[in-house]
């Protein structure tokens, strides 16, 4: 049974729609994405299930509880909720030491001062913060200030808890540290979290599922694998890697492919929903699925070399085709010149 | 380099040769204006009469009378426990409204705003009264109260009563603080106690209030020693009991010999000074307290507004109950008062309705040019006070050294001394003077102490503009070759000029309250309706004192009005 | 303009024709007081009687010399005082005129030579009593009265002498709970000034202050408050009241009921004098004439509705009135250098110290 249930979520300020529609479950021990450029409506969805937006119609549930039904009026207020909730700035109370912080909830619901001091420090160790709970927030690091607040959200044992850009705000060296530890941290404590994000890559590392969004919809939802190799439409392709883009005309179909012609060039690739036949569409390639290769072939194009950047472990060219710029992974640098490239039906889409 | 550009310092060095002594001249005065006096006061103190009488002698025996005087010593106690009484009252009240107003979805709030303001620009001697004819055992409320149910069950000449009233009518100075600190605050940190399952209430109480602990300490403070500096508060309500505090019982000081006892004012307001000013400093230190705790405060997003839900109704009853008895009773008494030539138990109001009040303060040019001069005081005053202490702004803006803490201290030093007293000092010094005597009986007179007694509270308006100009701004000014006069002149003021216009405000409103300091200035030419109120009052020209209180206050309210256009328009 | 005024304003143009000359009784020279003073263009007077009420005197005295333009401010008795010696003490002469209500400290101020000798013409018309020097005037007449609230205080309740004001009160100490008022004498130099004069003539004065003490009584700085108070039923007996102030609040408010006491009445006169600096001192000498003259008299008796001094003027408030309804028990208090005595700080704070035994009924 989904822990969170999200049916036809609608939400505007004024007359700006923010949210058209959104429909979403999330089920116990999973963790759930939102992932969605600025402006797609993914902080105001999660806020929105925190109980700190008020939408105009649709439902949300918790478990078997509805907190929120535009027709039935019933709007649980954000305290009674019983979510956690993780901020992007973390919000850690400055006037309160780091165990304050996190006993607040406790304090709250009721919960013996005895019990408290042990829950609290069990959620500090756990989240090896158990030497810093007599430190002020702004006495830790931005790593330790995100794991208080992750505390903060967690001890009161939340049924889902909810997470707004959780690592945002690290450096990008210890994101990546962050990002494993929180999915080992979700993972072992099983928690059911609901996670915004505008980065695809921590989106992909840290979920079971993510859910697409883009202008206030959902454009598409699965496993991570799901939506980095088939994505539906352009727009999810095109936000969920590092791509090659080529405008054209879908000149035949011929199956689930697509023949893509643009000046001087012609390509096949798979066909995806929205492309037909006759009319103008864009073909896209994940940057590390083009090959180069040694002549020429089936779906080779011959672009020029304009110039390689070495980026450590690999180097990245860039080619001109005309108007069109290319991009590719290689092993070593290439010498100038015309070079040719393959692009693999399987990997190329076109819309 | 040299060689392509062969003097590119000659001018900028020639501009700060001109700042600096520009600059000299600010701090020269300004000091000169803050120090005389109250060396006149210390002085005073020391002698056995008045410093300009022949058969003086120096000498602690104006001290030694006032500590034997169990008057002194029951007026300091009654000081304490009123201050200490408004502290209480007065800054969880204010702290609460300021969190309701700033951080919830309060409906009509913006409109109730001006409302909860409106004591602190309205002269005490003002509310006092009108709390007397209001609320008085035989006042207008009162009187209905008691046709009504029966009775009225209180009372407004205790101790209790004053402080209560006293907390009340000082909840905007808490607020204003409060509320300024919680515009900015960001809103996640409410957000997370709410998520947390904190209700509205305990939100403010654990996270909003605690992390604006600085500024409400900051404003304890100043609640605390403008306790100690309460006038008309007690000299209306206390001094018929013989309920005495320290600043009515140095007035009281004026006749208790028979002729005038300055060496003993002198000695209370040093008294005075010695508990306020230490207080002074003490929030100095809070302020400084303050910045630091800002820079750790929750990231400031966008602000969104708390739902009170069933809340509302409860915040709602709160405001309009603080309304009620901090504006609507006493304003509405003193309206009433005006236009009525009796009152009090048996009489009807509609027999004995009047114009007489206004008709004379009409007809008497004393009462006309009062007016005229609270007018003027606040507008064209206003606006030159805001130059002086704009001027002194630059004098200390962006410079770290020794003569910017001295002017940092200096400015605060009159807000410790009372009103009534700093008066007196300028009245002594427009007599002995000479430079200033001709300006004596002239409107510069009241002027000029008035902007002095204010300058720490202008002060503060001048240097939180300035610091919202980002150095920044002021460095790319430099770099491109401006010198500082020119950065300020071209940069800095420009940028502030809205805060400027709002400090012009902010001053003409206090300026049309004051009235403690220009009790002893008061003379032909220098009448402002604050002064003429507590002359009238001590006269009894009752009739007077409520038409000229309620021109009073709705010189305040067009004030008011303007600022709120203003406000908005800064708003947008 | 009311017809009245016109009628005022062509009288005055008149009586201005009739100053060419001296007036009657006046010495020869005084003319060339007159146009000394028409140059001198303004009077500065200080006075503790309420400009409004002051107003009909300027006006009248405006229209004898319309070229004199008076700058009247009114302020308390003390300030009065204090603002005077320090002016004095400055060199800055403030006011040509000093006219107040404060008897002992306008005596003090001629004793200490802060006033000018000036022998006015209309001297001899006035009691003894009320010239001192020769340089300070008692100008008017002002008893101290008890002043009652008509809708609460009646029948037996209303004190007709001292005696029965002590017994009233100390009989019903709950009902007059914090219902009596008199002057703060510590404030008011003349509640304080009263009050010594009370000490003379009043035995009992011992009881009258213990059921002031015990009834909590409440007091005020000025007769203005007291009136106020009592009138609006808050306070409903006031002891010391300037009967002048009280005369005319008890006119248009049916509420007030004014006694004068029948075993004495105390009566206070204004006291007026020329600053030894004055700056306009012809002006000033024009200003005291007028006020010590019949006609300024008479208006002082009239329409400023305080008493006269001078018992040859017919007016609706005289001392001639007053006299004839209370005989030999009116008292009043002398311009004479006896009433300063109180102003000596040991013997002033010895009677404020025996007046807070008295409240103790000690």
């Amino acid at each position: 049974m989904a822990e969170l249930s999200v049916q036809d979520l609608h939400l505007a300020y004024g007359d700006n729609p923010i949210l058209k529609g959104v429909s979403m479950d999330l089920n116990r021990g999973e963790v759930v994405s939102l992932l969605g450029p600025s402006g797609s409506g993914k902080t105001t969805l999660l806020r929105a299930v925190a109980g700190l937006e008020a939408p105009n119609r649709g439902t949300i549930s918790i478990g078997a509880k509805k907190v929120f039904d535009g027709a039935g009026a019933v709007d649980i207020p954000a305290e009674a909720r019983n979510l956690g909730l993780v901020f992007q700035s973390y919000a850690l109370w400055p006037h309160k030491t780091v165990s304050d912080n996190v006993a607040f909830g406790l304090k709250l619901r009721k919960v013996a001062s005895g019990e408290i001091d042990s829950r609290v420090k069990k959620a500090l160790s756990e989240l090896s913060l158990g030497h810093l709970g007599a430190r002020f927030p702004h006495q830790l690091s931005g790593g330790q200030q995100q794991r208080v607040a992750i505390a903060r959200a967690l001890v009161y044992n939340p049924p889902v808890i909810l997470m707004d850009e959780p690592l945002s705000n690290l450096d990008a060296k210890l994101r990546e540290e962050a990002r494993a530890w929180l999915r080992t941290l979700i993972l072992e404590m099983q928690l059911s979290a609901l996670v915004v994000t505008h980065d695809q890559g921590e989106a992909m590392a840290m979920s079971d599922r993510i859910l697409l969004l883009n202008n206030g919809v959902i454009e598409q939802q699965g496993t991570p694998q799901d939506m980095y190799n088939t994505p539906r439409t352009l727009f999810a392709a095109d936000f969920m890697g590092s791509n090659n883009r080529l405008e054209g005309r879908i000149e035949e179909v011929r199956g689930g492919d697509a023949k893509l012609v643009g000046e001087g060039w012609t390509l096949w690739g798979r066909k995806a929903e929205s492309a037909r036949q006759g009319e103008k569409g864009t073909g896209m390639i994940r940057l590390e699925r083009v090959r180069l290769a040694g002549g020429p072939g089936d779906n080779v194009l011959q672009p020029e070399l304009a110039t390689s950047m070495f980026l450590g472990d690999k180097w990245e060219h860039i080619f001109h085709l005309g108007n069109t710029t290319l991009r590719a992974h290689g092993p070593e640098a290439l010498a100038k010149g015309r070079q040719w490239l393959e692009i693999p039906r399987a990997d190329f889409w076109v819309f | 380099m040299a060689a392509l550009a062969p003097s590119p310092d000659h001018a900028p060095q020639g501009a700060l040769a001109g700042l600096f002594s520009w600059r000299s001249l600010t701090i020269l005065l300004t000091a000169a204006a803050v120090l005389g006096p109250l060396s006149l006061i210390i002085y005073q103190s020391l002698l056995s009469a008045p410093f300009f009488e022949a058969n003086k002698s120096v000498g602690v025996d104006a001290y030694r009378f006032i500590f034997a005087d169990s008057d002194f010593w029951k007026a300091a106690l009654n000081s304490v426990l009123i201050a200490t009484g408004m502290v209480v009252i007065a800054v969880p009240l204010g702290g609460l409204l300021a969190f309701i107003m700033e951080r919830t979805n309060l409906p009509f709030k913006r409109w109730l705003e001006p409302f909860i303001l409106v004591p602190s620009f309205v002269s005490p001697m003002v509310l006092s009264f009108g709390y007397v004819v209001a609320a008085g055992p035989v006042g207008f409320y009162t009187v209905w109260a008691q046709d009504l149910f029966g009775v009225a069950p209180w009372g407004i000449y205790s101790i209790l009563a004053m402080t209560i009233i006293a907390g009340l009518t000082h909840v905007p100075n808490v607020y204003i603080y409060a509320s300024s600190a919680l515009k900015n605050l960001g809103s996640d940190v409410e957000e997370a106690a709410r998520s947390a399952g904190a209700s509205p209430f305990r939100v403010a109480v654990s996270v909003s209030l605690p992390l604006i602990m600085p500024s409400l300490l900051f404003s304890a403070v100043l609640i605390f020693f403008l306790g100690f500096e309460l006038f008309g508060l007690p000299l209306v309500l206390g001094d018929p009991e013989g309920i005495l505090v320290l600043s009515t019982y140095l007035y009281k000081l004026t006749n208790k010999l028979g002729t005038p006892s300055y060496h003993l004012m002198a000695a209370v307001a040093i008294c005075i000074v010695a508990i306020t000013f230490p207080l002074v400093l003490i929030q100095r230190r809070l302020l400084v307290g303050a910045r630091k705790y800002a820079t750790i405060k929750g990231k400031a997003g966008r602000m969104r507004e708390l739902p009170l839900g069933p809340w509302a109704w409860i915040a709602f009853a709160l405001i309009l109950g603080f309304v009620f008895v901090t504006v609507v009773v006493p304003l509405s008494g003193i309206a009433l008062r005006a236009f009525v030539s009796s009152w009090g138990f048996g009489v009807k109001l509609s027999e004995v309705w009047t114009l007489d009040g206004f008709r004379e303060v009409w007809n008497e040019p004393t009462h006309k040019r009062a007016i005229l001069n609270t007018v003027l005081i606040g507008t064209v005053g206003g606006a030159l006070t805001v130059a002086c202490y704009t001027a002194i702004g630059f004098a200390t803006h962006r410079r770290n050294d020794g003569w910017s803490r001295f002017i940092d201290y200096l400015v605060l030093v009159p807000r410790a001394v009372p009103g009534l007293l700093a008066g007196l000092a300028f009245l002594w010094v427009f007599l002995f003077f000479p430079p200033l005597t001709p300006l004596r009986t002239t409107i510069f007179s009241m002027w000029l102490a008035y902007s002095v007694v204010w300058l720490a509270y202008g002060m503060r308006l001048i240097s939180s503009s300035l610091m919202q100009v980002s150095p920044e701004l002021e460095e790319a000014g430099r770099s491109v070759g401006a010198s500082r006069g020119l950065i300020s002149r071209s940069i800095t003021l420009p940028l502030i000029r809205s805060g400027l216009i709002g400090s012009w405000l902010l001053v003409f409103m206090i300026f049309e309250r004051e009235y403690s300091t220009g009790v002893y200035l008061l003379a032909p030419g220098t009448e402002v309706i604050g002064a003429e109120l507590v002359s009238l009052w001590q006269g009894g020209a009752i009739d007077i004192v409520a038409a000229l209180a309620l021109i009073n206050i709705v010189l305040v309210g067009i004030g008011l009005a303007i600022a709120l256009r203003f406000g908005v328009k800064l708003r947008d | 303009m009311k017809p009245l005024s016109i009628v005022a304003a062509l009288l005055g143009s008149l009586s201005l024709a009739a100053l060419a000359q001296v007036p009657a009784g006046y010495p020869s020279d005084y003319a060339q007081t007159v146009a000394a003073a028409k140059k001198e263009g303004k009077v500065v007077i200080y006075s503790a009687l309420d400009t409004k009420a002051a107003q009909p005197l300027i006006r009248d005295f405006n229209a004898v010399y319309p070229d004199i333009k008076v700058e009247y401010n009114d302020m308390n008795s003390t300030e009065l005082y204090n603002r005077f010696i320090a002016e004095v003490a400055s060199g800055q002469g403030g006011a040509d005129v000093m006219w107040s209500s404060a008897m002992d400290l306008q005596v003090k101020l001629v004793d200490e030579g802060k006033a000018m000798a000036y022998k006015s013409p209309e001297a001899a018309k006035l009691p003894s009593w009320a010239n001192y020097k020769n340089e300070a005037y008692g100008t008017t007449f002002e008893p101290a009265v008890f002043i009652y609230n008509k809708r609460l205080v009646t029948g037996a309740d209303i004190p007709t002498d001292h005696a029965s004001f002590a017994r009233i009160i100390n009989a019903n100490v709950e009902k007059f709970k914090g219902k009596v008022t008199t002057y703060d004498i510590e404030k008011s130099g003349v509640g304080f000034m009263f009050v010594v004069q009370d000490s003379k003539y009043f035995p009992g004065l011992k009881d009258l202050v213990h059921g002031f003490g015990k009834t909590g009584y409440r007091v005020y700085s000025s007769t203005g408050n007291m009136l106020e108070k009592v009138a609006s039923g808050e306070h409903l007996l006031g002891y010391n009241v300037l009967g002048s102030y009280a005369a005319v609040r008890a006119k248009k408010d049916p509420g007030l009921g004014v006694v004068l006491p029948k075993d004495y009445t105390l009566v206070l006169s204004r006291v007026i004098f020329i600053g030894k600096d004055a700056k306009q001192p012809n002006a000033a000498k024009l200003w005291v004439d007028y006020v010590l003259s019949q006609r300024g008299q008479k208006m002082i008796g009239s329409d400023v509705e305080l008493y006269a001094v001078r018992d040859d003027v017919e007016a609706p408030y005289t001392a001639g009135k007053l006299k004839k309804e209370l005989g030999n028990n009116i008292k009043p208090i002398p311009v004479a250098g006896e009433i300063t005595e109180m102003l000596d700080k040991t013997k002033r704070l010895a009677f404020l110290a025996k007046w807070k035994e008295m409240l103790a009924g000690k």
